[in-house]
């Protein structure tokens, strides 16, 4: 593959440079492999771009290095930014004073999660540093995940929606502590107390900051344009790309900085959120590409039958854990039972989220990175693909699809 | 998929109910929205759920559709009973839907939901419905106002039925609330009832004063298999044998419940004003003009032309409204519902309705959306 790749590169000198023709035609594939694989076997066109990550990471395709950085990491985490924006424009803050056993699910199944995984770990004998950050990043669902399966499936209703919200409640926790974790683990031999939250409060502030100019920013354009017009959805994109770069380069998190401009987006302008029609192509050109991205460098992980079986039993605790979290605080939350247990499993996915707080780890810490990644990418890539089966299930067995047939599908 | 609605045990007609005379009952159907894009949300089911636990007057019930929800009140006096009654179900509606992160709203239509991406709520009657008339059954998601009407005696409500088509278009002018449909302007000021004429049993009722000649009807229809029983008849009014009423079905759902309490005050003074001072008898040949006023009603609201069918005159809705209205007001001051009439009687001098209130909001908003959202507070009356 990589000689191929050589000569390939000799004879042909591309405009825009060899790795842009490469992911293009990666692009292409994925395109050609998810159609295909939804129309023919049913499966959520996000397992045929997955599938083709993996078999292009697995035969050594060199377009993205791990840990990531340069455009590789900027395109993530613009993917992952433009979700969690329009997640955190899901939530009103409000809701929660309505209902707060909806904050209580999120927090417990928060909670529940990390001590499951880092129980689970501990009892594989893995390092307690290890496994409190690989407990950390399986604290996250991915938001881009749900967000495809329910763009496919036309989802709509409690389940699809309160499990977009916990998991965006979830990004909120697990950015906030992993940035803060990675803070520290940047520290050095710091022991006051002063120079432990220093980090923390910087990554904070900066992201608090960069959100808060994101969202006022676009509360002032927003009272002058149209939110249906393509120019307005142009305005969102380009404005958190400049975020999402600012934030990372004077050293806050730009996903945090997305979610929380979205969050504040909403608290400020409680009108309805037009644009993500709007947003179309590009979102989904980004998104297919961070699937892509993440499958790819996942795939370069290195597998082994001792990983695996400490893979396999951290999904299936995180997955308990997630829907004993849920239904633990369902009474008086407004779902039922079945709801309930149907949000927890829709919760399941792991992604481009995940893998950026994984790269934060390894950036922070060389000797901790690879010991996180070699647990961590292997689950990524696994929850990329069953998650958005699971979901995708989840969605049509709650009623809650619209696409055609499927009232004729549940019989 | 069947032609026809399954057969089944042969259909009768139910004797006419008791019922005081004038008494009312209000139905009214509602749209679920989200709070993120405000389009129809399929939370029926969860709504139903928190209501029932809710000490509330009257009943909820589902609708065609997940995304809609009906109540309805008790037997009520008067339209400030009504409202009393309506204000209470719109209290627990508004707490239910805060704990859902959703909204309820009034209106006729929707203003840009697909029909296409509407799921049949999962009963039995529905889906045979579903079955039966195919995409009709999703384009229903439309909502109205049903007033039952208490009748001493099934003649009694046969008469009331014919005397009240007259004032059908006068019904629709004040309640149209249905302008946009699939994100557009239809240019209706209630595009909602044209929905509700695609059903092949749609219009209006024979005409008969009779009930034992109704009786015979309702025979003769259902020896044919197409009609089972009174609920296959979606006629603008119906009779209600099982509550000893007719059921007054044109009004498009208003924005507010005080607007359906003022509609429902309009009716039973109406009713008391044929009652006590019978002025009109009716005749068959009123329906000649029947469905053109009832059009002009839809098309164009308070600014339709109205036929009289006794002397064929034209002339504006708006007009005849006032003129009614002033007639009636001596009843609806004895039935409590002065006020509502007045109400009225200024929307019409001002030419309002809801239909124009949600056009001007679009007009200055240019957002379908964010008109839904205002809606939602309009209802909740939180602004």
């Amino acid at each position: 593959m990589l000689d191929f790749m050589a000569i390939w590169g000799q004879w042909l000198r591309p405009s825009a440079g060899l790795p842009t023709v490469q992911w293009s035609l990666l692009l292409a594939i994925a395109a050609v492999v998810g159609h295909l694989g939804q129309r023919h076997l049913a499966l959520p066109k996000l397992v045929g771009y997955s599938a083709v990550g993996a078999l292009a990471g697995w035969a050594g395709f060199s377009g993205a290095a791990w840990p990531l950085q340069g455009i590789g990491l900027f395109l993530l985490e613009l993917g992952v930014s433009v979700v969690l924006f329009q997640t955190g424009g899901r939530i009103a803050l409000r809701w929660f004073r309505h209902n707060p056993m909806v904050l209580l699910q999120s927090l417990l199944e928060a909670a529940f999660t990390y001590a499951a995984v880092y129980a689970t770990l501990r009892w594989f004998d893995v390092r307690p540093a290890v496994a409190d950050a690989v407990a950390l990043v399986a604290i996250v669902s991915s938001p881009a995940v749900l967000s495809q399966v329910v763009s496919d499936t036309r989802g709509a209703g409690p389940v699809t929606e309160r499990a977009i919200v916990l998991s965006a409640l979830g990004a909120l926790y697990a950015l906030t502590v992993v940035a803060a974790r990675a803070g520290l683990l940047n520290g050095g031999g710091e022991t006051r107390l002063a120079g432990l939250l220093y980090p923390v409060l910087v990554v904070l502030g900066l992201s608090v900051v960069v959100g808060a100019v994101i969202a006022l920013a676009l509360r002032l354009a927003l009272q002058t344009m149209n939110p249906a017009s393509e120019n307005t959805a142009i305005l969102l994109v380009t404005t958190i790309a400049a975020g999402t770069a600012l934030a990372a380069h004077f050293g806050g998190s730009a996903p945090l900085a997305a979610l929380l401009a979205g969050l504040l987006l909403k608290q400020l302008h409680p009108r309805p959120w037009a644009w993500p029609r709007q947003l179309g192509m590009a979102a989904s050109l980004l998104l297919m590409l961070s699937f892509l991205l993440v499958s790819v460098v996942a795939a370069q992980a290195d597998w082994n039958p001792a990983v695996a079986s400490t893979v396999l039993a951290c999904v299936a605790a995180r997955s308990v854990a997630k829907v004993a979290g849920v239904l633990l605080a369902n009474p008086g939350s407004g779902t039922s039972w079945r709801q309930a247990l149907g949000t927890g499993l829709a919760m399941a996915p792991l992604s481009s989220l995940a893998l950026l707080l994984v790269s934060q780890v390894a950036v922070a810490s060389p000797a901790l990175g690879p010991r996180v990644a070699a647990i961590a990418l292997p689950a990524i890539l696994l929850m990329e693909v069953f998650g958005a089966i699971l979901a995708t299930f989840v969605i049509y067995q709650a009623g809650e699809s619209s696409r055609a047939g499927d009232e004729a599908l549940r019989g | 998929m069947p032609a026809t609605a399954p057969a089944g045990a042969a259909p009768t007609l139910q004797p006419f109910g008791e019922s005081r005379s004038l008494t009312l009952g209000v139905e009214l159907e509602l749209q679920l929205v989200n709070t993120h894009d405000y389009d129809l949300a399929p939370y029926a089911d969860e709504m139903l759920r928190l209501m029932q636990r809710l000490d509330l007057p009257g009943a909820v019930v589902p609708e065609m559709t997940s995304s809609m929800i009906e109540v309805s009140t008790g037997i009520c006096e008067s339209a400030a009973h009504v409202l009393g009654e309506l204000t209470q179900l719109r209290d627990g509606l508004v707490r239910c839907a805060d704990k859902l992160n959703i909204a309820v709203v009034g209106g006729g239509t929707h203003p840009f939901q697909q029909w296409h991406q509407q799921r049949i709520y999962d009963r039995p009657r529905f889906r045979e419905l579903s079955e039966l008339y195919g995409y009709l059954s999703k384009q229903f998601t439309v909502f109205g106002q049903h007033v039952h009407l208490g009748c001493p005696s099934a003649d009694a409500a046969l008469l009331m039925l014919h005397r009240m088509s007259r004032y059908i278009p006068h019904c629709i002018a004040l309640s149209a609330s249905s302008p946009f449909v699939q994100g557009q302007d239809t240019q209706f000021d209630s595009a909602r009832l044209n929905s509700v004429s695609a059903f092949p049993m749609s219009g209006r009722a024979p005409y008969t004063l009779a009930w034992t000649q109704f009786e015979a009807f309702f025979e003769r229809a259902t020896r044919t298999g197409v009609v089972r029983s009174m609920k296959d008849f979606y006629w603008d009014i119906r009779p209600k044998p099982e509550y000893g009423t007719i059921e007054i079905r044109v009004f498009d759902t208003p924005l507010t419940v005080e607007r359906a309490a003022a509609l429902a005050g309009f009716v039973q003074s109406l009713a008391a004003w044929f009652v006590h001072d019978e002025p009109f008898q009716p005749q068959e040949d009123d329906y000649l003009v029947y469905t053109y006023n009832r059009f002009q009603a839809c098309r164009f609201g308070l600014e339709a032309v109205y036929v009289d069918p006794v002397s064929g005159r034209h002339l504006p809705l708006r007009d005849h409204l006032l003129q009614t209205l002033r007639q009636l007001a001596g009843h609806a001051r004895h039935l409590g519902a002065g006020p509502a009439i007045q109400a009225l009687a200024e929307d019409v001098e001002l030419g309002t309705n809801d239909a124009r209130w949600l056009r001007q909001r679009q007009a200055q908003e240019r957002l379908l959306a964010e008109v839904v959202r205002q809606g939602a507070q309009r209802f909740a009356a939180r602004r």
